[in-house]
């Protein structure tokens, strides 16, 4: 089927060529050259692929190997501790809960309505507004400890003297991400076409209204999926929390904004800095934990993209 | 709510809407009962509901249509015919000021409607697009259920305040004479219906705002005969209500539906620019059997575009 697809498109690129032949009804066949070309292309791409997936199996096999034997519900359920026998995540995790939802809970409102702003009001011809853009995906590059510095210089102290508490380590990771998430809710948005738009605002919808009613449904799909994995880079993240200055030994869970905290991170990389072997394992426990919570938001993502994907 | 009971005109906004303050000087944003419901079908001779004077259009400074002066009849179909690219959708996106979306789409001249420019500085636009609705070449239904997608209209001009949305809806779907195939399926997506359900759910969406006036930009261009005629019908029964203008390279669409017809023609400037120019305004019949313009004449039998 494959071959005969080759032929067919073969043929015609031959077709001026061999225009004779054409007319003669007589298709020629496939060129060896053009064969071998397309083989040796597909095989690049499988080796690449098979790299990265290589790769990714080692690290998950390591880390399994490692961890899986101490990862059990007391490792899950206890605080930590001086002695590895007794240690475990349950402050890292609710403390990674609870940045992630303040985390959510400062970026998605500030950028929606900063992707609506840009992709449905600002008027692309006014220099400011191409500035914006371009200082958006300039933000979206820069290295995640800069906004731990920025994190630490305001919110923790300076003007808003946060102190190192879980509100400023959730501010901080929402400042990270709030460019990821800008860009990606103004890719869903401008993947609602124009004519939802003008459907509404032909019936006598403000130009708010359309978009409230009609075009930000129709988006929410896409922008819930580039949140959510916006999200999960925010829970992974662990150099900004070092620099807004989390504690790396919290025997306690969050118990509201103000409260002091750690993150899975910040406890995976306090454990790998320890002499004692044990804590090394108990690490390798750890990152199984993260990595099965990355999973898990990612294929929510995946789900709800899959469920309302729409075809217009 | 019938429609042909009134003798009244145009001018009748003044006593039937007490609680306008000033209508004269009111723009377009007086409650819509006040403008329509009272106007008598005559189709010959018939009242203008708009009247263009001079009208050009541009986008970004380059002229697209210049110079149209027409009046447009009121409960009268106009077919709007000519070449691709003279600007018959500019022209008819002049009339609800959707050009007003289109950055650096500019009009001069003057759009009256019923009256008012419409281009006046106090007019708001949302105004203008309640009273005079659109229906687009490529249908384009909200991506929502069949039932939401006709009670959005109401919904958003509060006109289910006074009225039952189910009736609203049901009616709408009734004159738009989709009410049978749909009424199973209220809740289900419009995006799943036949393209010719779709072109009519637009329309039925259209009725359903109560609008004076409903804009056609080739409502039947996408669409097969049977939904093409099933449309055309449905124009001629809402051309009781409603005034129409209509956009088509049909010419027999024209020929069939409309009572004037407009036919543009794309003229060459000197130096090389071009841009659209009405050629001949005048009722359909004339249009097609016996127009003044050569060029009129070239178009609809067919020897040119
Ligand atoms: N949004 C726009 N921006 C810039 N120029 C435009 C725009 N829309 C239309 N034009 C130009 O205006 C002129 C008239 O276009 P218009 O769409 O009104 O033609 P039309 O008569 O509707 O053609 P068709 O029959 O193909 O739909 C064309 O030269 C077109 O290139
Ligand atoms: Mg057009």
């Amino acid at each position: 089927m494959n071959a005969g697809k080759r032929n067919a498109r073969d043929a015609a690129l031959a077709g001026a060529a061999v225009e004779q032949s054409l007319a003669a009804d007589h298709i020629p066949p496939a060129s060896r050259k053009m064969l071998w070309r397309e083989r040796i292309f597909k095989a690049l791409l499988i080796v690449s692929l098979l790299v990265g997936m290589a790769v990714l199996a080692i690290l998950v096999i390591d880390v399994l190997s490692d961890g899986l034997g101490t990862l059990n519900l007391s490792f899950l359920t206890s605080f930590p501790s001086a002695f590895p026998k007794n240690a475990g995540i349950e402050s890292a995790i609710t403390g990674s809960l609870w940045l992630m939802a303040i985390c959510a809970f400062f970026v998605i409102p500030v950028g929606v309505a900063a992707a609506i702003y840009l992709e449905e009001f600002a008027d692309r011809r006014r220099w400011w507004n191409r500035l914006i853009e371009l200082n958006i995906q300039n933000l979206a590059a820069v290295p995640s400890i800069v906004y731990g510095i920025l994190g630490l210089a305001y919110l923790v102290r300076g003007p808003l003297d946060l102190g190192r508490t879980v509100l400023a380590g959730g501010l901080t990771l929402g400042l990270l991400v709030l460019p990821v998430v800008v860009i990606s809710s103004r890719e869903a948005l401008r993947a609602v076409p124009g004519s939802i738009r003008e459907g509404a605002m032909g019936l006598g919808a403000t130009r708010w209204q359309a978009i409230w009613y009609q075009v930000l449904p129709a988006a929410i799909p896409g922008i819930s999926t580039g949140a959510i994995l916006s999200l999960s880079r925010a829970i992974g993240e662990t150099a900004p929390l070092i620099m807004v200055g989390a504690a790396t030994f919290i025997a306690f869970n969050p118990t509201g904004l103000n409260s002091a905290f750690t993150a899975l991170p910040l406890q995976i990389y306090n454990w790998l800095s320890s002499p004692q072997a044990e804590f090394k394992i108990l690490a390798a426990s750890a990152i199984i934990v993260l990595l099965m919570m990355l999973v898990a938001i990612n294929s929510v993502a995946i789900i709800i993209r899959n469920r309302y994907e729409k075809k217009w | 709510m019938s429609p042909a009971h009134d003798d009244s005109t145009g001018t009748s906004t003044m006593d039937a809407d007490a609680n306008t303050p000033s209508p004269s000087h009111e723009p377009v944003h007086m409650q819509t009962p006040a403008l329509n419901e009272h106007m008598t079908p005559k189709p010959e001779a018939a009242e203008k509901i708009f009247e263009l004077t001079d009208v050009s259009v541009r986008y970004s400074g380059k002229l697209a249509v210049k110079d149209v002066t027409v009046g447009i009849g009121t409960k009268q179909i106009t077919a709007l015919i000519g070449a691709s690219g003279c600007g018959k959708s500019t022209l008819l996106r002049c009339l609800n000021r959707m050009n007003d979306l289109i950055p650096g789409a500019t009009v001069d001249g003057s759009v009256k409607y019923r009256g008012q420019d419409l281009y006046a500085s106090n007019v708001d636009p949302v105004q203008v697009r309640k009273r005079i609705g659109m229906v687009f070449q490529k249908p384009n239904p909200f991506p929502k259920s069949i039932y939401d997608n006709i009670a959005f209209g109401p919904r958003v001009l509060g006109m289910n305040k006074d009225r039952n949305l189910d009736e609203i809806v049901e009616n709408a779907l009734t004159r738009a004479s989709l009410w049978d195939e749909v009424k199973d399926r209220l809740d289900e997506s419009a995006i799943g219906m036949s393209g010719g359900q779709q072109q009519r759910l637009c329309i039925a969406r259209t009725i359903a705002t109560n609008p004076q006036v409903i804009l056609m930009d080739e409502p039947c261009s996408a669409l097969d005969p049977i939904s093409t005629s099933r449309i055309e019908d449905l124009m001629n029964e809402l051309k009781e209500q409603f005034t129409i203008v209509v956009v088509t390279h049909n010419m027999q669409q024209a020929a069939r539906v409309s009572d004037m017809t407009a036919y543009f023609t794309v003229e060459v400037a000197e130096d090389d620019k071009r841009y659209g120019r009405l050629v001949e305004f005048a009722e359909t019949e004339t249009i097609f059997t016996n127009p003044s313009d050569q060029r009129t004449e070239d178009y609809v039998t067919g020897k040119v575009g």
